[in-house]
């Protein structure tokens, strides 16, 4: 019998074929790997061809649901999207909220897979009559909102849609997949989706699903609830992510053109604090939710914008630009294209700096022009002019233009960092190293650590290390029940709690030192894939700027991130994760893993 | 006085937990504390390292003794100060450690008409010289410094640390409370003035830096209207990030107060 909240089974649709058929999901399996980002890192190792090319047809795209979408907790209404990245080579998940997710799950499936590629641009249909492909050509080059617009609008009542944009027609390595007005934005799943010439995906809900305990998830939603509303949700509900800006430019955390500062003296013209005065318009939820982080803000020409810490960081000040009509304008047009914020701010911020070292013949591009930016973003978006070589992204684009631009590119495994500079979060410094997915602020919140006020923030070590290891976690588990990282400081006990939530939904007696072992179960299968998928040790390593170019603070004091500090920390990650010195697991880790076709040491 | 000076209070700390703080702030390696054999202590940092003086009543050449042993091999120059010095700056510690880190083996500030061993800075390789100075019962500092190399900083030479001579113009760093009258004294005298800063939600209303007296971190909280607490962090001149309210602030500080809540 099906665990609650699960129905058991996975769609696989080829797409090229025009075929389909479902794929059983074992109850040991799902307890083994719960749903979301870990069910799709299993999907991932059992139907992925070892050695694929992420945007070849063979090459599988997930998006995976999880037992609690379609209750009433809190924030549950979320899916992962997995692939094999075409920035990274590695396994990739990104999640995102809406509508999309409930619909998704209720066609009757715990994940739909896509694998194949259509000979001409197609939408997948996904209902109660299966799947089947549309044509999309009228939908061709359109921004992804207007084609969710035109979709729903051709369909009718219930469907939900998520598409892509022209970046993900046009194989950009960072494009995105939009929904909503939301996004799986890291790691270039818009270009999987592209590759396939599928411009979007529609679900309608068919079915139902049933909680194992209904009222025992009814008082834990009430509760959650409550929870919600109080002091560890007030900065998302107050100002939104972009409160972090001001606040890290205060403690020299705020990485500035391209990682060369992390203060950037105009931080104050993009802040939170200024913009929601201003401009403020509206604050919105996800479906499902009660914080409502999403604060909307006016921009020039009578557009509104969802603002986020990343997307401003991005590009403002990782470019320079400090203009917030322009930072706006050029957080628009990266919805428009289906551009990943982050990783487009970042590789036009590299950009920018070979510019004006001389490395690229781009002498248009200069840290702090913000027509430049927003050419930039064109170009890539269209894949044309200098486009066609950020297109690639940071990491692609270095090794061809040489000249010892890769020492500050700015990557990790080829996805873009985040806004948490790393010589002044030296937990951070670590979780952004050796996360499977890149660098990256969601699978990894050890910053959390640095913050605390329990540890040196700028003398990473074995302290550090734990710290890192357990929001690593706590991230594995909360990306695959999944519930929103922002609903993660009202929780007092969070794995028995959570693993309590789990139980009511499911039936399972999970307790919270289960669902830790699962945590670090999904830690690990994701780092097995990366192994088969070519990983090396190297891999697990911060630019060279970081580890060579001290930050001089305010205080007085010197912010350095040595190499050696650094291995220090990821010798004993690894040792601490029960993997040899080489980042390799035991082979006696890999049965509980419940895996096939995977490459052991 | 009545009260062991260590544990006196000084605007809602301890005179120890106090200068433990304050050197902390300044220095990269162990904070260590010299106390008399059974000696009780007030609360302090879990971080700090406790020794006993194998005497008891043998002076400053044995507790520098002590001190000084208690950090070989971890540290190359320690600054020594008495528990008693409720203005102490960081930005005083700071210049007098940088005699002996250029290469003096003892830094010693000549301040307010006296030289102040007990607020100056050493050679940590010095520990076996004053072991030996005690052994041979000659307990006074004036034995040490005859038999190294000391850089004696009057106060011209301190005052030309702008720093210092912004932060600390009277040099009251060396002023200590000897008896219950200068203790009144130090008392009658306000918090330093510090610059808080609220962030974010925390703001609500207050944006941008503001004036006010407070001797610790608490003490700022307290006059921003905040508590520190799972979701309130303060960070100390942009730089450590803490909850311990009894952190000690001096003048010139500034102090952010930050959500803890991150993510995003």
């Amino acid at each position: 019998m099906t665990a609650g909240g699960y129905f058991g089974r996975a769609l696989v649709v080829d797409v090229g074929a025009g075929t389909a058929h479902t794929l059983p999901l074992p109850d040991d399996v799902l307890r083994a790997y719960i749903g979301g980002a870990g069910l799709g890192a299993w999907l991932m190792h059992r139907l992925g061809p070892p050695g694929v090319d992420p945007l070849a047809p063979a090459a599988p795209l997930a998006f995976v649901f999880s037992p609690l979408v379609g209750t009433p907790l809190t924030t549950s209404a979320k899916f992962a999207v997995v692939a094999k990245s075409p920035l990274t080579g590695m396994l990739n998940d990104a999640l995102s909220s809406s509508q999309f997710a409930i619909a998704g799950k209720l066609t009757g499936h715990d994940a739909i897979v896509m694998h194949g590629a259509c000979v001409r641009p197609s939408v997948l249909l996904v209902d109660a009559g299966g799947a089947r492909l549309a044509d999309a050509a009228d939908l061709g080059g359109l921004p992804a909102a207007e084609a969710e617009t035109r979709l729903r609008e051709r369909l009718g009542k219930g469907w939900r849609v998520a598409a892509i944009g022209p970046a993900g027609e046009r194989g950009v390595r960072y494009a995105t997949i939009s929904h909503d007005g939301r996004h799986a934005g890291r790691g270039g799943l818009g270009a999987v989706m592209g590759a396939k010439r599928i411009k979007a995906i529609a679900v309608r809900a068919a079915t139902k699903v049933a909680s194992a305990h209904p009222e025992t998830v009814l008082g834990a939603a009430r509760d959650l609830r409550e929870r919600s509303f109080g002091p560890a949700t007030a900065k998302y509900r107050e100002l939104g992510t972009l409160a972090n800006l001001l606040a890290f430019n205060a403690i020299s955390t705020l990485p500035t053109r391209n990682f060369q500062a992390a203060t950037f003296a105009e931080a104050p013209r993009l802040a939170a604090e200024d913009l929601a005065e201003m401009r403020r318009v509206a604050r919105n939820s996800c479906a499902s939710c009660t914080i409502g982080c999403e604060h909307i803000y006016s921009a020039r020409g009578g557009k509104t914008m969802r603002v986020e810490y990343e997307n401003v960081f991005a590009l403002g000040p990782m470019c320079g630009v400090s203009d917030p009509d322009a930072v706006l304008a050029a957080s628009a047009r990266c919805d428009e294209l289906g551009l990943d914020t982050i990783s487009a701010g970042g590789t036009v911020a590299w950009a920018m700096e070979c510019a004006e070292r001389g490395l690229i013949d781009a002498p248009w591009l200069r840290f702090g022009d913000a027509d430049a930016l927003l050419r930039a973003l064109d170009e890539i978006g269209e894949r044309r002019g200098l486009g066609e070589l950020l297109a690639e992204g940071s990491r692609r684009a270095a090794e061809r233009v040489g000249g010892g631009s890769a020492a500050f590119a700015p990557h990790v495994k080829g996805l873009e960092m985040p806004g948490y500079e790393p010589r002044t979060l030296q937990a951070m410094a670590l979780g952004l190293a050796v996360n499977a997915r890149g660098a990256d602020h969601n699978r990894s919140g050890a910053y959390e650590a640095d913050l605390s006020g329990e540890h040196d923030r700028l003398a990473g070590g074995e302290a550090h290390v734990a710290a890192a290891i357990e929001t690593e976690d706590r991230a594995a588990a909360m990306d695959s029940l999944i519930l929103c990282k922002f609903l993660r400081g009202v929780f007092t006990d969070p794995f028995t709690e959570w693993a309590a939530l789990l139980s009511a939904v499911t039936g399972w007696d999970m307790d919270g030192a289960e669902l830790r072992r699962t945590a670090r179960r999904i830690v690990l299968a994701k780092r097995v894939f990366n192994i088969r998928e070519g990983w090396q040790p190297g891999d697990d390593w911060l630019p060279e700027r970081l580890l060579s170019e001290p930050l001089q603070l305010g205080s007085g004091r010197v912010a350095a991130l040595t190499p050696e500090r650094l291995r220090g920390m990821i010798d004993g990650y690894y040792a601490a994760r029960g993997l040899d010195e080489s980042g390799r697991p035991d082979p006696a880790d890999l049965p509980d893993l419940q895996l096939d076709n995977v490459v052991a040491r | 006085m009545g009260t062991p000076k260590a544990a006196l209070e000084w605007h809602g700390s301890t005179l120890l937990r106090r200068t433990v703080g304050i050197l902390a702030r300044v220095t990269d390696g162990p904070v260590v504390v010299v106390r008399a054999p059974g000696q009780e202590l007030p609360a302090l940092p879990p971080q700090t390292e406790i020794v006993e003086d194998p005497r008891e009543g043998l002076g400053p050449v044995q507790g520098l003794a002590a001190g000084l042993a208690a950090v070989a091999g971890r540290a190359e120059v320690a600054f020594v100060s008495s528990t008693d010095m409720p203005f102490l700056h960081p930005a005083f510690v700071r210049r007098v450690l940088r005699a002996a880190q250029e290469g003096a083996d003892v830094g010693l500030p000549v301040a307010r008409g006296y030289p102040q061993p007990l607020a100056a800075s050493y050679r940590v390789t010095l520990a076996p010289v004053a072991a030996k100075l005690v052994a041979d019962e000659r307990l006074r500092p004036a034995f040490l410094f005859e038999q190294c190399a000391v850089d004696r900083l009057d106060e011209a030479a301190l005052r030309a640390d702008p720093v210092l001579a912004a932060l600390d113009p009277g040099l009251d760093s060396v002023v200590n409370v000897n008896e219950p009258a200068d203790y009144q004294a130090a008392r009658a005298r306000p918090a330093p003035e510090v610059t808080i800063q609220r962030f974010g939600p925390l703001a609500n209303g207050h944006r941008g830096p503001e004036q006010v007296l407070a001797a610790t971190v608490a003490g700022a909280a307290d006059a921003a209207g905040l508590t520190l607490d799972a979701h309130v962090v303060a960070a100390l001149n942009g730089d450590q990030i803490t909850r311990d309210g009894e952190t000690p602030l001096a003048a010139g500080d500034s102090v952010f107060f930050l959500s803890a809540d991150a993510g995003g």
